[in-house]
C-alpha cells in the first residue's frame, strides 16, 4: 500500500433538504445536493479548483482567494468554497484569467515564505507547495527585501507537535478545527493585517493554553506550520493503514501512517464513522508507550511470588501455565480456576479467553473489567429495555433538541464524542447536567448547561425518581408511546410510585441538595423539549445504586417516548475500546455471547456442539467472589488478560489478599502492571497496532483493528490463548481472527451477519447484525422493545450504606482526566505526563480552609478501607463536602482508600461515594511506601544467564 | 494503620449482598420481592455462594432481612 | 431673542459653544441646532427677526453685540438664500441645521413622522414597492437598491429580524452621517422605523464609530425620547471600536455580535442570515433617512429628480483643499466640475486643482480633465472610478501622485483584517513597490506632501540562505529560488507592471470593498499622473 492523502474536497457535504440542482462545471453537467459548494461539485466530478484556507472538516472561510471561478452571469470571481450551487448554473474553473488571478495570489504567499522546501519537515506532503505548482507559478517579482512574517521562534511548548509561525499562512483552518470541530477554542488570530499571527488563547505558548491536544489544527495546517514533532524526525509516511483506536469506548478510526516498519503518526479517517475525522489527544498522540522500553517481550515465570522473575521461552511458559492449571483444578476442583477478559483486546481475544474457560477450565467462572463499570447498564437496560447496550449511534446527537448528561464528564473520558455533542449543543440543543462537579460541559466557552444539577453523590436515583414525580404528576409523559410500546400495568405502578408526595422534587431538596425549582425546570426541559436523549457515564453506574439508577433513566426515558428514534435514547458512554464487545462476547460468568444465560438448554446445547464438550448450566464467580474465595481457599488459579484488578479493582488490600492466596496467578499483558506483582507466569501481549481483530465501541459498532506492525512479543494476543488452550488439550486451530469472527456469527444470533469480509466492504457494523438487520441496526428499539414491551421498573431510593460521620465527614468521588486513561498503563509511559503528571485532590475552598490546606500541599487521603497522600488542588470545581481525585498512578493508589460496597444487582464497585477524611500530611503513606518496596521487590527479573 | 481497615469476612460480604438485593427489591411489595430476589441468587450466584448463604441462613437466622431470608429458603427447597 | 448656533461636532470644533455661551450670557434664548453644511461659515449664529433667521459667520465670542446689533461684516441674511443653499435639493437634510435637533415637538412640526405615519398605513409590502418606485439605491457606496434588499428580508422565513444601520463612517472627507445624526437623529429613527414595519423588523442596532462622541449622545437621547413613537420596534446603539473594516457590512455584523470584526464571505447574504444568524436588513444612514421622504411625499417625488439610473438626492461632501467645504444635498449628475470648481469654490489656497479623489480613501484620483464627469454611478464606474459615500477630497498642484498612491497601499495595510490573502499580503507588497518606484524615478516631484500619519509595522527578519542549494523541480522551490535578489528586476517598467498586476490580484482576488477597491486610487493615479511615477507619457487607453 503506498502513501495516498484522503481526498479532501474542500467544503463539508452540505446539510440534507432533499432537493438538488443542476449545473454545469468546466463543461460537464452535473445534479447535486442543494447548498453544495462549487469547490465540493468540481471535486466530485473529478476536477480540482486550487484552494488553501478550504478544507472540508470545516466550513468555507473564503479567505484563500486561490479557488475564484467564472460563473455566467455574475460579475467578478466569486470564491468556489463560498458560493453555492444554483440551478443552471455555468461554471468555469480553469480560465487563463483565473490562472493569473490565482498566480497573483500565490505569488504573495510565496512572498512572505521561508525557502526551505528540502529541509521542511513537510516536504513532499505539502499543501502550498502542491498549490504552488498547481497554479503553475514560478517567478515571485516581490524580491527579498520587503517585509516578512519569517523568522519568529517556534512554539516547541507541546510535546507531540511544534508551531512555526514562520511558516504559518495565516488560512485559519487551525483557528477554525479547534472551534468548529474540537469545540474548545483555543486558537485565535491576534493582530491585523500583514501583523496577523495565530496564537493559542491567553497569549500562552500551545501547551500553556487551553489547547487539548486534539490534533485538530495540526491536521488541518496545510503547511509545516503545524506538525507533528514525530514527522520531523522520521519522516514522512510512505503507506497508510485504517485501524482503529485502542483508547476508550468512542472507538475512532485512524490511519496509522508507517514509514517502512515504524508509525510516524496516527491520523483521524475522515470515513470513521464514529469520529468523522476527529481524534484526542490519547488516541492521536499517546500511542508511543506500544514501544516503550518497559514492554515485557519474553515470557516469564517464577514458583513464588518473592522469587525474581526468570525469562522461559514460550513454549515453557506455556507448557507451566497449562500444567498448573490442570494440577489446581485436580487438587481443589474444577471450580477452583478461572480468568477475566480483557476490554483492551479484540472480540476474537475475548472470545477465546471465555471460550478457554468454559470448554478448557469446564466451568462459568469467567468476568472482565466491565464488573467494574458498565455491569449496571448491561442489567439495567437488559431488564427494561431487553439489550444490555445503548440505543443510539452518535451521529444520532445531532439531532436531539435536549441534551442531559448523568454522572459523565465526556470532555475528559470521551472527548471525540464530546466534541460532536458540544457541536450540537452550539447549535442550539439545550443541556442538562447531572454531576457533583463543575465539569467543563457546566459551562466552557460557548457551552452553557441550562440546568445543572450538582446533586450529593449517591443519590442519583431519588433525583431522577423526583424527575419522574415531576413528568408524572404535571402529565408531561407520552402517553401515546406508553400505550403503544410499554405494558401499561407496570406503567401505572410506576406512576403511582413516582407520584408519592415523598418523591417529590421538595421532599428530596435535603438528600440531594439541589433545589426543588431546578428539579422541576429540567424535568419539564427534558420532557418538553423536543428529542431527548441521555448519555451517562459511570457516575451512575459505580454506586449501590447503579442499577437501580440505569433502570430509573430507562423508566425516564420510556416516560417521555424518547427511545426509538434518531436523536433520543439512553446512551452509557463506555469506558474501554472494547467493553461493549467484551461484555457481547460472553465475558460474565452468568451468560454466552449475546447475553444469553448459561442454565438456558439450547443455547448451551449449541455451544456444546460446536466445542464438543459438556458446559456448566451454573453460574460461574465474578470478580470480587473470586477474590472472596481466594482468601477463603476455594479458588486458586487465575488468567488475567489485559486488565490490572489490583490497581483498577476496590479496596486494594482486599484484591492484594486474594491474589496472594492463589497458586497460579497468571497475567498476561504489555507491561509488568500491579496485579504482576502477584503473578507467577507473566505473558507478554501485543498491542493493537500487532493484530488483526474487531473492536466494538458504546454504539455496538464493529470496527477492524489491523496489524501494522509485527508482534514485538512474537504472538498476537490471540495466539496466545490458543497456545494455552491447546497445551490444555482443546485443539484449536484458527489461523486468523477472521476464522474466530465466523465462530462468534455462528454462535450467536445478533452477530450472525458479521464477517470480515462484510466489515471490508461497509467500513463497519452496529449489531444486531442479521438477516433481521443486514446493515446493522444504527438505532434500537425501533416500533418495539427488544424484550417486547417496554419495562417500567419501580426504582426505591435506598441509600448507600457509605455513610459520613465525625471520622469521615467528606464524600470522595473518582473519575479521569483527558491525558490519562484508566490505570494509565499507556498513557503514562507517553508525552501525556506533561499535562497530569501526578494524580491530586480536588478539594473545596471553604474545606481546605477548615484543614489548613493549601494548593499544592500533601494531604492524607483516608477511609475505612485505607489511606494514601497525594497534592491538594483547591478549586470550586468540587462542592464542599466532596473530594474528588483520578485513579490515574499507581503511586497514589486511589482504590486503596475505595470500599468494597457495591451495587446491590452486579456487584459493580462504589466507587464514586467513599466517606474519607483529609488532613495536611508529610509525605507518602505508610502504605505507599511498603507497596513502592514490595512492588521493586516483585518487578525483579533474574539476569538471563540464570534463565537458561 | 491495617487495624483500621475493615475487610467484610466472606460470610458477612454474602449476607450482606443477599440483604442488599432483597432492600432494592423491596419496593415491589413482599411477595414479588422475595420471588424476584431468590431468582435474582439463582440467576447471578455461583454454586458454592448459593450453598454458603443457606448454610449461613442456618446458623445465624437473625442475619438476614425477612426477605432475603424467605428468599434464601426459596433457592434452598 | 432667539438665536441658533450649532451643535454639530465641526461647528463646536470651530468655536460654536464659546459663541453659544456668549449669547446666552448676554441674555438671549440659544436654541443648538444641527449644522447648516457649510464650514466656511461656522460657527454660525442665526438671529430670529420679523424677516426670518438671519445669518451671521463665522463669528466669535466676542462679536455679541455687532451681531444683535445687526453691524457685524460677517450678516449672511437669511441663511437658506446663500447660494450655497439656494442651489440645493435637501430631501434627507431638510431639517439639518434648522431645528434643535432632540426636540420632539420641532421634528413633528417639520413634517416629522409624517413618512412613518404614511408607512404604518400600508402593508409591508406597499413600503417595500414605494422604497423599489423611489430608485433608491445604498448611499454607503455599493448603490445597491435598497427595496431589493429589503425585498429579500422581507421575503425570508426568520423568527427574528433586525435593521441594522451602518454609521461606522471611516473614509476620510465624509461627514454626512455624523451630520445626519447629530444635526436630525429622528429622521434615522423614522427611517429605521419604516423599515422595521417593512420587512416585520423587531429590533434595530445603529452602529456608530468611537470616534463620534457627540454623534452617539445624540442617536441614544433621541432614542430614549422617540421610544413610545417607534414601539414595538426597539433601537439601540452600538459603539464600534476604531477599525475601518468595521464599516464592511459583514464586518460590522460580527462586531455587533461581540466578535473580532471579520469580514465574512457572501453567500450567505446577511438579508437572508445576517446578525445572530437572522435576515437583516443593513442600510447605510444616508440611505435608511432617505425614507422618510419617500414615504411622506411619495416615490414619484424622490425619483423625479437624478440622472439615469441614480434616482434622487446624494448628500455630497466636499473636503481637502477646497474653498467651501461642506455638505451640498443635490439630485444625482451634476458634474464633478461644477461640484468642485462653481460650489467649492476651487482650492482654499487659490492653487490650482490637481486632482480630486471622489468615494473616500479607496476611491479614484481624477484630473480637471475629466470634470465632465456626471455625478452617477454608472459613470463613475464607466471612468474606473467610485462615488462611493460621495466624498469629494480636493488637492492643488503640489501633490505627488506616487505618494498618494502608497497611502492607498499603506491604508489598506494599517486597516486590513487580514483575513484575505491579497489585502493582508498585497497591501504591504503595494507600499513595497511604490517606494521602489520612487527610489527609481528621475525627478522627484519638487513638492512632497507630509506623509500620512500611518506607519508600517517592521516585518521579521528575512532568512538569508543561500538559494541554489534549495533547488529542485517542485513549483514552490522553483518559486522561491525566483526571488534571489540576483533576479529581482527593480526597473521602473518591472516595478510598475507588478504594481499593475498586484492590483489586478488585489481588485478581484479581495474578499470585501477594502482590498477590492484600495487599487482604485492606486490605478487612477497611475493612468491619470504617469510623470509622478517615473513614465514618460499618459498611458492613454488605460484611462477609459
Amino acid at each position: 500500500m503506498t502513501y495516498t492523502r484522503e481526498t479532501d474536497h474542500g467544503t463539508p457535504a452540505a446539510i440534507a433538504t432533499g432537493k438538488s440542482v443542476t449545473l454545469t462545471i468546466d463543461g460537464q453537467a452535473v445534479t447535486l445536493p442543494e447548498g453544495t459548494s462549487i469547490m465540493r461539485a468540481a471535486s466530485l466530478l473529478g476536477g480540482s479548483i486550487p484552494k488553501l484556507c478550504a478544507t472540508d472538516s470545516v466550513e468555507s472561510f473564503g479567505s484563500c482567494r486561490l479557488c475564484l471561478v467564472e460563473v455566467e452571469g455574475r460579475n467578478g470571481y466569486p470564491a468556489s468554497c463560498t458560493t453555492p450551487v444554483a440551478e443552471g448554473m455555468v461554471v468555469r474553473t480553469q480560465t487563463d484569467r483565473l490562472k493569473k488571478l490565482r498566480r497573483g495570489v500565490m505569488e504573495l504567499y510565496i512572498s512572505d515564505h521561508p525557502l526551505d522546501c528540502l529541509t521542511c519537515g513537510a516536504n513532499g506532503d505539502c499543501e502550498l507547495q502542491d498549490q504552488a505548482g498547481a497554479v503553475g507559478l514560478r517567478d515571485v517579482r516581490y524580491g527579498y527585501d520587503g517585509a516578512t512574517n519569517m523568522g519568529q521562534a517556534k512554539d516547541q511548548s507541546n510535546p507531540y507537535f511544534d508551531f512555526d509561525p514562520s511558516k504559518c499562512i495565516l488560512c485559519s483552518r487551525c483557528v477554525r478545527a479547534c472551534d468548529e470541530v474540537q469545540g474548545t477554542f483555543a486558537l485565535t488570530i491576534e493582530g491585523m493585517g500583514f501583523d496577523s499571527k495565530v496564537s493559542a488563547s491567553q497569549g500562552e505558548g500551545f501547551l500553556g493554553s487551553e489547547c487539548v491536544s486534539c490534533g485538530a489544527c495540526v491536521q488541518a495546517c496545510p503547511t509545516a506550520s503545524l506538525i507533528e514533532k514525530k514527522v520531523v524526525e522520521v519522516g514522512t509516511p510512505d503507506r497508510a493503514v485504517v485501524t482503529t483506536c485502542a483508547y476508550c469506548g468512542v472507538g475512532c478510526t485512524f490511519r496509522a501512517e508507517m514509514r517502512g516498519e515504524e508509525l510516524v503518526r496516527m491520523v483521524p479517517w475522515k470515513d470513521g464513522k464514529a469520529n468523522r475525522g476527529h481524534s484526542c489527544v490519547k488516541g492521536r498522540f499517546a500511542w508511543g508507550y506500544a514501544q516503550h522500553q518497559d514492554r515485557i517481550l519474553n515470557p516469564m515465570i517464577r514458583a513464588s511470588v518473592s522469587e525474581p522473575w526468570r525469562e522461559v521461552s514460550w513454549d515453557e511458559a506455556i507448557a507451566y501455565t497449562a500444567s498448573e492449571f490442570r494440577r489446581i483444578q485436580a487438587k481443589y476442583g474444577t471450580r477452583s480456576i478461572g480468568g477475566i477478559t480483557s476490554s483492551r483486546c479484540t472480540n476474537e481475544e475475548t472470545f477465546l479467553v471465555q471460550k478457554l474457560i468454559r470448554q478448557g477450565f469446564g466451568n462459568n467462572n469467567v468476568d472482565t473489567c466491565a464488573r467494574v463499570c458498565h455491569s449496571p447498564t448491561g442489567y439495567g437496560l437488559s431488564q427494561t429495555f431487553g439489550t444490555s447496550a445503548g440505543t443510539q449511534d452518535f451521529d444520532s446527537v445531532m439531532q436531539a433538541d435536549v441534551i442531559l448528561v448523568i454522572g459523565a464528564n465526556p470532555t475528559d473520558g470521551h472527548p471525540v464524542f464530546a466534541s460532536r455533542m458540544k457541536r450540537r449543543l452550539r447549535q442550539g440543543a439545550k443541556l442538562i447536567v447531572m454531576d457533583p462537579r463543575r465539569t467543563d460541559l457546566v459551562k466552557s466557552p460557548h457551552v452553557e448547561a441550562d440546568h445543572h444539577l450538582p446533586l450529593r453523590p449517591g443519590t442519583n436515583v431519588a433525583m431522577l425518581t423526583a424527575m419522574a414525580h415531576v413528568i408524572v404528576t404535571e402529565k408531561l409523559y407520552d402517553e401515546a408511546f406508553i400505550r403503544e410500546r410499554c405494558d401499561g400495568q407496570e406503567f401505572a405502578d410506576w406512576a403511582d410510585f413516582v407520584s408519592q408526595p415523598a418523591r417529590s422534587p421538595e421532599a428530596i431538596e435535603p438528600l440531594t441538595g439541589v433545589k426543588a425549582d431546578e428539579v422541576r425546570a429540567a424535568a419539564r426541559l427534558y420532557a418538553t423539549g423536543g428529542n431527548g436523549a441521555i448519555y451517562y457515564g459511570l457516575g451512575v453506574t459505580e454506586h449501590s445504586q447503579g442499577s437501580s439508577t440505569v433502570m430509573a433513566i430507562a423508566n425516564l426515558a420510556m416516560a417521555t417516548g424518547n427511545v426509538g428514534r434518531e436523536g433520543v435514547g439512553v446512551n452509557p458512554l463506555r469506558g474501554q475500546n472494547n467493553v461493549q464487545g467484551a461484555c457481547d462476547m460472553g465475558s460474565f460468568p452468568h451468560e454466552f455471547s449475546g447475553y444469553r444465560h448459561v442454565s438456558d438448554t439450547a443455547t448451551r446445547s449449541l455451544f456444546e456442539q460446536a466445542w464438543g464438550v459438556t458446559l456448566d448450566a451454573e453460574p460461574g464467580l465474578r470478580i470480587p467472589n473470586m477474590l472472596d474465595a481466594a482468601t477463603d481457599g476455594t479458588f486458586k488459579g487465575l488468567f488475567v488478560q489485559g486488565e490490572d484488578i489490583l490497581q483498577s479493582d476496590p479496596n486494594t488490600h482486599h484484591v492484594a489478599a486474594g491474589l496472594a492466596a492463589m497458586e497460579c496467578v497468571v497475567v498476561q499483558d504489555l507491561f509488568l502492571n500491579e496485579t504482576a506483582n502477584y503473578a507467577h507466569v507473566f505473558l507478554p501481549g501485543s498491542t493493537f497496532l500487532e493484530k488483526d481483530g474487531t473492536f466494538t465501541n458504546a454504539e455496538r459498532r464493529i470496527q477492524r483493528v489491523r496489524k501494522v506492525m509485527a508482534p514485538l512479543n512474537g504472538y498476537a494476543d490471540w495466539e496466545i490463548v490458543q497456545l494455552v488452550a491447546n497445551a490444555m488439550g482443546l485443539n484449536w486451530t484458527y489461523d486468523h481472527p477472521s476464522q474466530i469472527m465466523d465462530e462468534i456469527a455462528a454462535l450467536t444470533p445478533t452477530f450472525a451477519g458479521v464477517h470480515y469480509d462484510r466489515l471490508e466492504a461497509e467500513g463497519s457494523l452496529q449489531w444486531p447484525a442479521n438477516d433481521a438487520a443486514p446493515d446493522g441496526t444504527p438505532t434500537m428499539h425501533i416500533g418495539g422493545f427488544v424484550r417486547g414491551k417496554g419495562k417500567f421498573v419501580v426504582t426505591d431510593y435506598v441509600p448507600t450504606d457509605e455513610k459520613t460521620g465525625p471520622r469521615f465527614p467528606l464524600l470522595l468521588t473518582t473519575g479521569r482526566i483527558l491525558s490519562h486513561y484508566n490505570v494509565g498503563a499507556q498513557t503514562r509511559r507517553t508525552a501525556n505526563t506533561a499535562w497530569h503528571p501526578e494524580d491530586r485532590l480536588e478539594i473545596h475552598p471553604s474545606d481546605a480552609e477548615n484543614r489548613g490546606i493549601k494548593e499544592g500541599d500533601w494531604v492524607a487521603l483516608k477511609s475505612r478501607a485505607g489511606e494514601t497522600t497525594l497534592r491538594a488542588q483547591v478549586t470550586e470545581r468540587v462542592a464542599p463536602g466532596v473530594v474528588y481525585t483520578t485513579f490515574h498512578h499507581p503511586e497514589t493508589q486511589a482504590n486503596v482508600i475505595t470500599t468494597d460496597y457495591s451495587d446491590w444487582a452486579t456487584n459493580c464497585p462504589e466507587y464514586k461515594v467513599t466517606a474519607v477524611q483529609v488532613m495536611p500530611s508529610n509525605g507518602p503513606s505508610d502504605w505507599q511506601r511498603d507497596y513502592a518496596d514490595q512492588a521493586k521487590m516483585s518487578r525483579r527479573i533474574a539476569p538471563l544467564e540464570a534463565a537458561e | 494503620m491495617s487495624d483500621e481497615t475493615e475487610v467484610m469476612s466472606t460470610g458477612d460480604r454474602l449476607i450482606y449482598m443477599a440483604n442488599q438485593i432483597a432492600r432494592n427489591l423491596a419496593a415491589q411489595g413482599e411477595g414479588e420481592a422475595v420471588a424476584s430476589t431468590a431468582s435474582h441468587i439463582a440467576k447471578f450466584w455461583d454454586p458454592h455462594m448459593r450453598a454458603r448463604i443457606v448454610a449461613l441462613s442456618a446458623e445465624r437466622p437473625d442475619a438476614l432481612s425477612p426477605i432475603a431470608a424467605q428468599a434464601v429458603r426459596a433457592i434452598s427447597a | 431673542m432667539k438665536i441658533y448656533v450649532s451643535r454639530d461636532m465641526a461647528s463646536v470644533a470651530l468655536g460654536a459653544d464659546d459663541v453659544a455661551q456668549a449669547f446666552a450670557d448676554a441674555g438671549c434664548e440659544v436654541i443648538r441646532t444641527g449644522s447648516r453644511g457649510l464650514f466656511s461659515i461656522e460657527p454660525l449664529v442665526e438671529v430670529e427677526t420679523a424677516d426670518g433667521r438671519i445669518g451671521y459667520g463665522p463669528v466669535g465670542p466676542w462679536d455679541v453685540a455687532a451681531v444683535l446689533d445687526g453691524s457685524h461684516p460677517n450678516r449672511l441674511g437669511p441663511v437658506d438664500q446663500l447660494s450655497f443653499f439656494a442651489g440645493q435639493q435637501r430631501f434627507t437634510f431638510a431639517r439639518c441645521g434648522v431645528i434643535d435637533p432632540v426636540s420632539l415637538t420641532d421634528y413633528a412640526a417639520k413634517d416629522g413622522w409624517k413618512g412613518l405615519d404614511a408607512a404604518r398605513a400600508l402593508a409591508p409590502q406597499a413600503v417595500v414597492d414605494a422604497v423599489k418606485a423611489s430608485g433608491l439605491r445604498g448611499r454607503g457606496g455599493a448603490g445597491f437598491p435598497t427595496g431589493i434588499k429589503w425585498q429579500t428580508v422581507l421575503d425570508a422565513p426568520g423568527a427574528q429580524k433586525y435593521i441594522v444601520c451602518n454609521a461606522d463612517e471611516g473614509d476620510s472627507g465624509t461627514f454626512a452621517d455624523r451630520m445626519l445624526m447629530e444635526g436630525d437623529p429622528y429622521c434615522l429613527i423614522e427611517g429605521m422605523a419604516i423599515a422595521a414595519h417593512a420587512v416585520g423588523g423587531t429590533q434595530g442596532y445603529i452602529y456608530i464609530r468611537s470616534e463620534y462622541p457627540f454623534a452617539i449622545y445624540t442617536m441614544r437621547l433621541a432614542i430614549e425620547r422617540a421610544a413610545h413613537l417607534i414601539a414595538p420596534f426597539t433601537l439601540e446603539v452600538r459603539e464600534g471600536a476604531g477599525a475601518y473594516v468595521c464599516g464592511e457590512e459583514t464586518a460590522l455584523l460580527d462586531s455587533i455580535e461581540g466578535k473580532r470584526g471579520q469580514v465574512r464571505a457572501k453567500p450567505p447574504l446577511p438579508a437572508l442570515k445576517g446578525l445572530f444568524g437572522q435576515p437583516t436588513v443593513i442600510n447605510n444612514v444616508l440611505s435608511l433617512a432617505a425614507v422618510p421622504f419617500i414615504l411622506a411625499e411619495g416615490a414619484e417625488a424622490y425619483a423625479a429628480v437624478g440622472f439615469g439610473r441614480s434616482r434622487g438626492t446624494m448628500p455630497v461632501q466636499l473636503a481637502g483643499n477646497v474653498r467651501h467645504g461642506g455638505l451640498y444635498e443635490i439630485g444625482f449628475g451634476i458634474t464633478l466640475g461644477e461640484l468642485v470648481n462653481d460650489i467649492g469654490g476651487g482650492t482654499a489656497n487659490g492653487r490650482p486643482v490637481r486632482a480630486v479623489q471622489v468615494g473616500g480613501p479607496l476611491g479614484a484620483y481624477f484630473p480637471p480633465s475629466m470634470f465632465h464627469l456626471p455625478f452617477d454611478y454608472e459613470s463613475f464606474a464607466a471612468a474606473g472610478g467610485l462615488i462611493g459615500h460621495a466624498g469629494i477630497t480636493v488637492f492643488d498642484d503640489s501633490v505627488d501622485m506616487a505618494h498618494m498612491a502608497r497611502f492607498a497601499m499603506e491604508f489598506c495595510a494599517a486597516e486590513s483584517c487580514g483575513k484575505c490573502t491579497p489585502c493582508r499580503i498585497g497591501s504591504t507588497r503595494g507600499v513595497e513597490i511604490v517606494d521602489r518606484i520612487m527610489a527609481a524615478r528621475p525627478t522627484p516631484p519638487s513638492v512632497m506632501p507630509a506623509k500620512a500619519g500611518i506607519s508600517l509595522p517592521e516585518g521579521g527578519a528575512e532568512e538569508k540562505r543561500d538559494p541554489s542549494l534549495r533547488w529542485d523541480d517542485g513549483g514552490l522551490s522553483k518559486a522561491l529560488y525566483s526571488r534571489s535578489p540576483a533576479r529581482i528586476d527593480t526597473s521602473l517598467d518591472a516595478q510598475t507592471t507588478l504594481l499593475r498586476d498586484l492590483c489586478d490580484t488585489m481588485k478581484y482576488g479581495s474578499l470585501c470593498a477594502l482590498g477590492g477597491f484600495t487599487p482604485y486610487p492606486v490605478l487612477s493615479a497611475l493612468d491619470y499622473f504617469p510623470e509622478d511615477f517615473g513614465a514618460t507619457a499618459p498611458i492613454k487607453e488605460a484611462a477609459e
